[in-house]
């Protein structure tokens, strides 16, 4: 008996949304099968793959990296260089200054820094995420004012949460005409009611991505890996259309936050250079992330960037 | 008396002959091919344009599109003509300011706010549409004195509502050197009425850019102007035909009018209130808008913070100490008509803690009243329990128990620092109005220390209580409408649901149906979703097709069907919150109970952590599954394999605790008196043989019953 082909195609789909304006528009999501079944269905918009830098610029200890931006001061430079990595569909800013337990800039100061930052990515042809501090006040105020200077970008802004999505959705989409991530912590649940109260806002699905957690591989990634795997078996297999927005993650936080990429080489010698090994944790964590469903993932270094390209595109 | 149409008819004409006037001249003085723009706005005349699609650019366009707009002006003696006149008056005004801005884009000098920018709209649309601005009103005409004018702007100021002032006021206002402008949430708009364009004009670009209303479409403004738009207009005597013509355009759109002028003025429920008392404006128009505030802080002169809860006030440091099981105490949750609570009211009867002798032992009621359109008598206990956390939360408060079985403690630092009864008061009315604010509309608490009174005011609060428990007792799964489901602990185990019905509380025992009911009321998007139960598969066993469907859809697919009623058929899954676990017993043909505190072994050879490891996670396990301990005296407990006279072992403990419901229960079903004592515990056997011997003894009824499988 023959080996018969049954592709997986499901009735439901993943929603798309646009992000970047004119050339530098770029569509994630879309997609009616499983993360890299290309062969059951056609997938449109491959899984995209950002790199990202702080607003207070690169870690210039890591001698690649370095070299990477050497010359890039400004935040619009980094982003102009930024736009340059081999493999990167989109660029990200890190509000990192506008934290309230780091500088706390005031927001007008970080809208600012957020419209230099948008312009210097369209013109270099990629739309720009922006992620802001992850701080529940902060950002409700913030978000709006970034909103508003980086009108006509259509820009990716990370994100909004239970506490304040109100004023962050209506001001971003509604007033200004950008995107908004919905950030919930690991939980389908969450995230589906999270999803379900900014649609009630009049947002429209388009609109909004799923930030669905952050972790690094062995650091309780099971538990996102599996949020992101549930959330995409209810969206294509149930068509629930509360959990059909998008996926992203971002990677590089995280990834740079463990014992793995901060020990030194002279306390581990055996374990060598930290930079390789940063860039390893970012790897792995974003291969797993988009084997689970994630529809982009943001990485910090451009080596790893190229990589998990690379390996999307081989995929596809 | 003229008629309430008649007045919006000739107040329209009137508009429309000065529109026509200001059109002549502007035509005359800059022709025909003037261009003609309002600043700062993507949105041509924005009124133009929502209500007839046109995209006016010239004056010669502006006549044109007037020309349009006389037809909206219909003396027909209907309410769709007098709305449809209403909003062509905004067409009007709209033409008579435009003409101003035709000459230049400042008109006013600074000297009024006129024409709001797109980025304006923008930024006072947001907070309306989140409705942290909760709304916004529209006063017109001249206020009795200068300081109503200020009392009645700051009024709306400190409740957060954005004013447009109109006309008089704005002088007097400023006579008053009231600081007004876009950042107070306070604007002068003009001097005229026909400066009401503006405001109508930022209404209609709000449901635009927030609405995606489209020009043109009608239905979807009013419904985006009623629903989401929380604006009202207060004016003052005397009002004028043209101003009539304006209040039909702002009923229209579901915005209510209050004023204090009688004469020929018609009271229209919900859209015209006729209210003599200027100063009472404010609390009237609320109402009618049905604008509720938003409460955010606490306001007593210690801190209020969950850190708190924990907090032990000791005997050593307590100022004064309400002890309710040696003297009569209780806290009760009430409902009430609105018009009898006084909103924020917190009244004291007897002593305050100054006049109680220090570590003085006393007894206290408090009684919290509500009202609000969607309360029901149900959600007060859900309320009441919550006592205990709200005043928890106060630093040098202690509070323990519920209902009449309270002790609460403040603390001497507590004391020193201000604290005295009437913040108890406080802290329950914010907390009602905040963390209840979809069904509570007003409240009002009550406080008692005068021990004389306390007994009679205990006497009604317990009969309260009874009605409550006798309400708890009549809920069976037949007599209500709907089923609740529980998801609250899919965050780690997220295949499981827990059906929740009158008759059969969560496993966990803390959700009964009426927490459930009131969880999904309170909080539509939450964890406890309806769950019809329409369409009967097996009403013996429980089963319902659309029960069924709900469990697929909540357990994201990891279930396809649950009984409700059975063990051996499509058990209910457990999340591992369970208080006890029930397992089949094979040599008895019944079945054994194990609570989560008993740490012995039970005749299955297994203690309660092994038998919890075949039962939590989300899976269906035939023979086993995880309830509350109400459940255990449910006439629905095992219903489809026998009910209740199949448990044969339950620990000591557990036995004591549902005897006397469990009694109950097997007299009614089976005739046997106390039930109880026919069923094992760890005292007589913890292995099947002695426990066989023991149940042949008692002739226990589950020996004689059918094989489980």
């Amino acid at each position: 008996m023959g080996y018969k082909k049954e592709p997986q195609v499901f009735k439901a789909k993943i929603g798309e949304v646009v992000i970047g304006a004119g050339d530098a528009a770029v569509t994630i999501g879309g997609e009616n099968v499983w993360s890299f079944y290309s062969f059951d269905a056609p997938i449109e918009h491959k899984p995209a793959t950002g790199i990202e830098f702080s607003d207070k610029g690169p870690d210039r200890s890591l001698p690649e990296l370095a070299a990477f931006y050497e010359g890039a001061e400004s935040v619009a430079d980094i982003a102009a260089r930024a736009c340059t990595a081999p493999g990167a569909d989109f660029v990200s800013l890190i509000l990192e200054s506008a934290d309230p337990n780091g500088d706390n800039i005031p927001s007008e100061d970080a809208a600012a820094i957020a419209k230099e930052a948008a312009e210097a990515a369209t013109a270099g042809g990629k739309p720009l995420v922006i992620q802001t501090t992850g701080n529940t006040d902060k950002d409700g105020e913030l978000i709006p004012k970034i909103a508003e200077a980086a009108q006509g970008h259509n820009v990716l802004i990370l994100a909004a949460k239970e506490e304040n999505y109100k004023g962050i959705a209506v001001a971003a989409v509604t007033a200004y005409g950008q995107k908004i991530g919905a950030e919930s912590a690991v939980d389908i649940n969450l995230a589906k009611q999270l999803n379900v109260l900014i649609a009630q806002m009049g947002i429209a699905p388009g609109s909004c991505v799923m930030q669905l957690g952050n972790a690094a591989a062995g650091y309780g990634f099971e538990y996102l890996a599996s949020t992101i795997e549930r959330v995409k078996l209810a969206a294509l297999t149930q068509n629930d259309d509360t959990l059909q927005m998008p996926v992203i993650i971002p990677i590089g936080s995280d990834a740079w936050a463990v014992k793995e990429s901060l020990v030194s080489e002279e306390d581990f010698p055996e374990w060598g250079p930290r930079e390789e090994r940063g860039i390893e944790m970012e790897i792995s964590t974003a291969v797993a992330a988009l084997a689970a469903g994630a529809n982009a993932v943001i990485l910090r270094h451009p080596a790893a960037v190229k990589t998990v390209s690379g390996m999307v595109d081989q995929l596809m | 008396m003229k008629k309430l149409f008649d007045r919006v008819f000739d107040g329209a004409d009137e508009m429309y002959s000065i529109a026509e006037k200001a059109l002549c001249d502007a035509v005359e003085e800059l022709g025909g091919d003037a261009p003609l723009a309002m600043p700062n706005t993507a949105y041509y005349l924005a009124n133009f344009l929502s209500y007839t699609t046109r995209k006016v650019t010239t004056i010669g366009e502006l006549k044109e599109a007037f020309e349009e707009a006389k037809q909206w002006n219909i003396h027909d003696q209907n309410m769709g003509a007098v709305f449809k006149t209403g909003f062509g008056v905004f067409m009007a005004a709209e033409a008579i300011e435009a003409c101003k801005y035709a000459k230049g884009p400042d008109p006013y000098e600074g000297k009024y706010h006129g024409h709001l920018s797109d980025a304006e709209v923008r930024e006072l649309g947001v907070p309306l549409v989140t409705n942290d601005i909760p709304g916004f009103v529209v006063v017109y005409g001249k206020a009795p004195s200068d300081d109503e004018a200020v009392d009645i702007i700051k009024g709306y100021q400190t409740r957060g509502i954005f004013v447009f002032l109109l006309g008089e006021i704005i002088e007097q206002a400023r006579r008053k050197e009231l600081n007004m402008g876009f950042p107070v949430r306070v604007v002068a708009v003009g001097p005229d009425i026909w400066q009401v364009a503006h405001i109508i004009s930022f209404v209609n670009r709000a449901a635009m850019i927030f609405g995606a209303v489209q020009p043109g479409d009608r239905w979807a403004l009013d419904d985006y102007t009623f629903w989401r738009i929380h604006a009202f207009v207060n004016v003052y005597e005397p009002v004028s035909d043209i101003v009539v013509s304006c209040g039909a355009g702002a009923i229209a759109m579901g915005f209510p009018v209050v004023t204090d002028d009688e004469k020929d003025m018609w009271p229209v429920p919900k859209s015209i209130l006729i209210q003599k008392d200027t100063q009472a404006f404010i609390e009237t128009s609320l109402e009618a808008r049905d604008i509720k505030l938003k409460i955010t802080n606490v306001d007593i002169p210690v801190a209020f913070a969950s850190a708190f809860e924990g907090e032990i006030v000791r005997k050593a440091d307590t100022r004064v100490d309400f002890d309710g099981a040696r003297f009569p105490s209780f806290e009760l949750v009430r409902t009430l008509e609105a018009h009898e609570i006084e909103d924020h009211s917190t009244e004291l009867f007897g002593p305050d803690i100054d006049d109680m002798p220090e570590g003085e032992s006393l007894g206290i009621a408090m009684i919290a009243e509500v009202a609000g359109k969607n309360m029901q008598t149900d959600f007060e206990p859900v309320f009441e329990r919550n006592f205990h956390y709200f005043i928890n939360c106060a630093e040098g408060v202690m509070h323990t128990g519920q209902r009449d079985i309270i002790r609460l403690r403040v603390s001497k630092a507590a004391f020193d620092a201000g604290f005295r009864l009437k913040h108890l008061g406080e802290i329950l009315y914010a907390k009602i109005m905040s963390e209840y604010d979809t069904v509570v509309d007003k409240c009002q608490v009550k406080i008692y220390t005068n021990q004389d009174e306390l007994p009679a005011l205990k006497a009604m609060a317990n009969e309260v209580y009874d009605k409550r428990d006798e309400r708890l007792l009549s809920l069976t799964d037949e007599s209500v409408d709907v089923f609740y489901n529980c998801i609250l602990c899919q965050s780690f185990s997220p295949s499981h649901v827990c059906i929740v019905t009158p008759e059969r509380l969560g496993l966990c025992g803390a959700v009964s149906w009426l927490d459930a009911k009131a969880t999904n009321q309170l909080n539509p998007q939450g964890p406890c979703q309806i769950v019809t139960r329409d369409r009967p598969l097996d009403p013996e066993i429980g089963i319902w097709e659309d029960v069924n469907e709900n469990v697929v859809a909540s357990s994201h697919g990891n279930l396809e069907s649950v009984s409700l009623y059975s063990i051996m058929v499509d058990p209910m899954t457990s999340c591992g919150c369970f208080e006890c676990i029930c397992g089949i017993e094979p040599y008895s043909n019944g079945v054994v109970i194990v609570n989560r505190e008993h740490f012995g072994i039970t005749p299955l050879g297994m203690t309660f952590p092994e038998m919890a490891s075949m039962t939590g996670g989300g899976v269906q396990t035939p023979g086993f599954m995880g309830h509350g301990k109400h459940f255990i005296a449910s006439k629905k407990f095992m219903k489809a394999e026998g009910g209740s006279a199949r448990i044969v072992w339950m620990p000591k403990a557990l036995k004591d605790m549902v005897r006397s419901k469990l009694d109950a229960t097997a007299k009614e079903l089976y005739g046997i008196e106390g039930f109880t004592d026919m069923i094992g515990d760890e005292t007589v056997a913890e292995d099947p043989d002695a426990l066989m011997e023991f149940l042949t003894g008692k002739e226990h009824p589950a020996l004689g019953m059918d094989p489980m499988f």
